[in-house]
């Protein structure tokens, strides 16, 4: 049947050639490309063996089998899954056979091997039609990085990190082989693996008679092989005549029929002498790599399902053993792969990929939603259902357009950014959210504007707790003014007792904290806290500076005052700047257990003036007359 | 959390699907991809309330497939300023130990969930010039380079996050007007919706240059959300402001969709595309519905129906379809989480 092999030898014994040249230089894969007979001129998959890495093992065997055995199985259980996927794919009615191996089951590499089985290359083109038409050996270096006119596969060879590529001619076709690390060109492996395995017309392998499946002889041929099989293999897309040629821009109508057009037009490509796959993969194949390569960490042999011993159960995808992430992944993965071919008109990929993996997906899905009324939540969609009356005056997409078109303006920081002319961008988006909304939502922000607005300097009014939202603003609010009251009334009567006690008692402790409670005394009252109180502050500390000369004369020029209401800490304070002044008030704060959550400083003329809230960080409360001590300590060093 | 009694919890609950009353309208929320640490049935899921102040929260519930209950974690609870926009946990991730949440709004926040706390780790700002950040209408978390978060803003860019550095990758004017969603396909490909009414696609490595793969009818009618399928990457999914109609796009036909599911009875406020099939979706909108669809080979003349429906009864805001729970969609409407056993 098959051109390639003229020599009449038998198909077992090509790919025991292939396999032994293969393992002989521990290779990932060899792949035998000849004429078709089908249409002349085209080389297309006679034969491969596979010796890379494995991911999941699974065998519908009677017994266990050799080690050599299971390794020609995987190269025949990929060719079958390559079979039942595509038959699948051309005849979507047609049962998919039960095979040993489901997509999931594979490694990067091995899927590299299985899409390569659709590929047909003219002479001339690829790397093996050229090698045919030159007759001499292609070595590819670099293959995952090559350009994809040399090298059309180069983005699935990088999926799978096939690193190097070698094409020779062989009987009239041409045999590559592949591997995943980079090996420097060598003619002398070439020779020896001619010389050695291929040459060799009846090599002493395929003298072993290939029908004895149950023994555990290491030199055993796959069982279950025969001629037959492999001309079934040998009965690729090209078979069917009787499609209809479609453009794959046609194919919007439906889903699964974009694939089966664009499957149809990749064979219809295949027999007239267009070129043969020539991707346009110069969108992103780096980051395909990268996802690829992080889907490939379970590389090794898992033999994970041997039907020891027992009868042999075919698995498939209803029966999906591994269904994990890692699946998950690499099904990802090899989706995105066709996605990149969006511009190419080239729709070989999509139509190989997508075909394997929808098939699997369906199986996944399917129990649920079959029997939807037994389980699920869901039940089935009918015409009669319910109508739907929308509620006069509902907005539609109420809460979605809240939270695109208002939440997001809602921040007070973007508006004040936006206040401060961020320049062209907000006369971007300022006019259209005007646009969007109708009236009624307008008028509802700006209110809300406001009030945001009025809450914002309320709370910028009370000590706050951290806290920023419109409750705690307004607890704190009634806390603070509950707390003033309190102090307007106590410090009522202390100053009725200072003034009597005024000009006999000097005592500095008490005077100073009465510094800071004379302060709030004054401020209750008035509504602007910052300058007011400042300049209070100091008059307050002038007319002590009077009376208490004695601590405060040296220091007349500092205007220091600390106030603390429950747990939380104000300080205020200017002196003159010097490098290290502030270092060494904020240390003195925080050795009195405060933990400064803001800290306001400037510098101006030489002033520094410092501004400082703080909260207790543990159990012990420093009274107002100890900051202040500590901080004057401070100050007086400078 | 101090509701509802567990008294009280059955008559909401059955076989296939169990609510909670929050005491707070919702919107936001997420589906954890990993599983609890002591029972692998178990999920986290995030809800942010929807409260149109400044002083907002986002809960945590232990999903557990098994029995079917809900249950609030009241020590995984934070306030959040303003509303969510958006949350999400962070792409499946073997090797972290803590799992992360992330939040949209004034910043993309980042939070460590911890097995009884929930810290801060980090607030990422993206701009240069200002302490401010133009506010975020929604992030997408990249799930194969799990290090990246693209954020859309209303000042019409899109900011990509390298969140191991806490650093701008990239910042790209994506459209003429607000962004308002964004959807990741690969590790370096990003969709976009905006108000301008497009559906553009970026490529990191080529940022000059974007592809417009749809445009609304009308012209300039917004385009609110955008779903990519993450089975097969060909079809995206978005949904258009006041309009019933979900709207099936192939990235390789662009400006014609593929399919307009018109089935809503009003407008749709959601959608989801299936995490184990590459042709179902789920929507849902204010007619009470949330609907899944299986994506026809052929398209009847009558359009698409829908193969199943659930009836929340009143408006549905917000829907999420996860691969860590395929056979499970949340939906929530007004005060109440649900999650439906599909």
């Amino acid at each position: 049947m098959a051109t390639g092999r003229l020599q009449n030898q038998p198909a077992e014994s090509l790919r025991k050639q292939l396999a032994l040249a293969v393992k002989s230089i521990q290779w990932s894969y060899a792949i035998f490309w000849s004429i078709s007979c089908r249409q002349p001129g085209v080389l297309e998959w006679i034969d491969g063996y596979y010796n890379g890495d494995i991911k999941t093992r699974k065998t519908i065997q009677a017994v266990e089998p050799s080690a050599d055995q299971l390794e020609l199985q995987r190269s025949e259980q990929l060719r079958e899954l390559y079979e039942s996927l595509s038959a699948a794919d051309t005849s979507p009615q047609a049962k998919r056979p039960s095979v040993a191996l489901s997509p999931e089951d594979l490694t990067d590499t091995e899927w590299y091997f299985l899409v390569c089985m659709s590929f047909v290359f003219i002479t001339g083109q690829g790397l093996p039609g050229r090698t045919l038409a030159k007759n001499q050996i292609t070595w590819l270096c670099n293959a995952h990085q090559a350009d994809s006119k040399v090298f059309p596969r180069s983005l699935l060879a990088k999926s799978a990190s096939i690193q190097t590529v070698v094409c020779f001619p062989h009987l009239g076709g041409v045999v590559e082989l592949g591997v995943t690390e980079p090996v420097v060109e060598d003619r002398n492996l070439i020779r020896h693996i001619k010389s050695a395995f291929l040459d060799n017309p009846y090599p002493v392998i395929s003298k072993i008679p290939h029908y004895v499946p149950n023994t555990n002889d290491k030199d055993i041929v796959v069982c279950g092989l025969d001629d037959d099989m492999i001309e079934a293999n040998f009965e690729p897309l090209v078979e069917c005549e009787d499609v209809k040629i479609c453009s794959p821009s046609n194919s919007t109508t439906g889903f699964e029929d974009a694939d089966q057009q664009a499957q149809n037009s990749h064979m219809m490509e295949g027999i007239s002498d267009e070129a043969c796959h020539v991707q346009s993969w110069q969108f992103m194949d780096d980051e395909i790599s990268n996802c690829i390569h992080d889907s490939m960490n379970s590389r090794d042999c898992t033999p994970q399902t041997y039907a020891n011993g027992e009868k042999g159960v075919p698995l498939s995808n209803e029966e999906t053993v591994n269904h994990d992430f890692k699946h998950d992944l690499q099904e990802c993965n090899l989706k995105k792969l066709d996605h990149f071919n969006f511009r190419s008109d080239d729709a070989h990929y999509q139509g190989v990929l997508s075909a394997l993996l929808k098939s699997s997906h369906q199986l996944i899905l399917g129990p649920y939603f079959t029997n939807s009324d037994q389980e699920s939540s869901f039940v089935s969609w009918k015409i009669e259902r319910p109508q739907f009356v929308q509620k006069q005056g509902a907005m539609s997409q109420r809460v979605l357009k809240s939270v695109v078109f208002e939440v997001p303006r809602m921040h007070g920081d973007w508006k004040l950014k936006s206040s401060k002319g961020y320049g062209k961008r907000e006369s971007i988006w300022r006019p259209e959210a005007d646009e969007i909304d109708n009236n009624h939502v307008l008028a509802e922000r700006k209110r809300r504007e406001k009030l945001n607005e009025r809450f914002m300097m309320l709370g910028s009014l009370v000590p706050s707790n951290g806290k920023l939202d419109k409750v705690s603003i307004l607890d704190g609010a009634i806390d603070y003014l509950k707390e003033l009251e309190r102090r307007v009334e106590e410090l009522e009567s202390v100053k009725e007792a200072i003034e009597l006690e005024a000009r006999t008692k000097r005592l500095q402790q008490e005077a100073t904290e009465r510094t800071s409670n004379n302060y709030i005394m004054n401020k209750v009252g008035k509504s602007r806290r910052p300058v007011i109180s400042k300049r209070k502050a100091s008059n307050v500390e002038e007319i002590e500076a009077e009376t208490n000369y004695c601590t405060l004369t040296e220091r007349s020029s500092d205007d220091l005052t600390v106030r603390v209401i429950n747990r939380n800490a104000l300080i205020e304070l200017k002196c003159p700047w010097t490098e290290s002044v502030f270092c060494e008030i904020m240390e003195a704060v925080s050795k009195l257990n405060l933990d400064s959550h803001t800290v306001q400083s400037s510098n101006t003329d030489g002033t520094l003036t410092v501004k400082i809230r703080a909260k207790f960080k543990g159990s012990k409360v420093a009274t107002p007359g100890m900051i202040r001590r500590a901080l004057q300590r401070v100050l007086r060093k400078y | 959390m101090d509701n509802p009694s567990s008294a009280q919890e059955p008559h909401l609950r059955s076989e296939n699907s169990v609510s909670h009353d929050c005491p707070y309208p919702i919107y936001a929320m997420a589906v954890s991809s990993a599983a609890s640490h002591h029972n692998r049935r178990r999920r986290n899921i995030a809800v942010g309330s929807f409260v149109e102040d400044p002083g907002n929260r986002v809960d945590i519930f232990s999903f557990d497939e098994e029995t079917t209950s809900l249950k609030p974690i009241p020590t995984l609870s934070f306030e959040h300023p303003y509303p969510p926009t958006k949350l999400m946990f962070q792409p499946p991730n073997p090797r972290s130990a803590a799992e992360l949440l992330a939040s949209s709004g004034d910043y993309l926040r980042i939070w460590e969930v911890r097995d009884s706390s929930i810290e801060p780790l980090s607030t990422l700002n993206n701009s240069k010039t200002s302490e401010f950040c133009a506010p975020l209408t929604s992030f997408d978390w990249n799930d194969l380079e799990p290090r990246r978060i693209g954020t859309s803003s209303i000042d019409t860019t899109c900011t990509i996050w390298d969140i191991e550095k806490g650093a701008v990758e990239t910042q790209l004017i994506a459209h003429d007007k607000e962004v308002y969603d964004i959807a990741w396909g690969e590790a370096g490909v990003f969709a976009s919706v905006s108000a301008d009414g497009s559906v553009r696609i970026f490529d990191l490595r080529d940022k000059e240059h974007s592809t417009i793969i749809y445009e609304s009818p009308q012209p300039d009618t917004p385009l609110l959300r955008l779903a990519w399928n993450k089975q097969d990457l060909r079809y995206m999914a978005t949904i258009l402001m006041d309009s019933n109609k979900v709207v099936i796009l192939d990235i390789r036909s662009p400006t014609m969709p593929v399919a307009e599911l018109e089935k809503h009875q009003a407008s749709v406020n959601a959608i989801a595309w299936a995490p184990q099939s590459s042709r179902h979706i789920c929507s849902a909108g204010d007619d009470g519905q949330a609907l899944i669809w299986e994506l026809p080979t052929v398209a009847g003349p009558n359009g698409i129906d829908p193969m199943s429906m659930y009836l929340a009864g009143t408006e549905v805001n917000q829907l999420q379809w996860s691969a860590a729970l395929p056979d499970w969609i949340a939906i929530a409407f007004s005060n109440k989480l649900q999650m439906l056993r599909v």
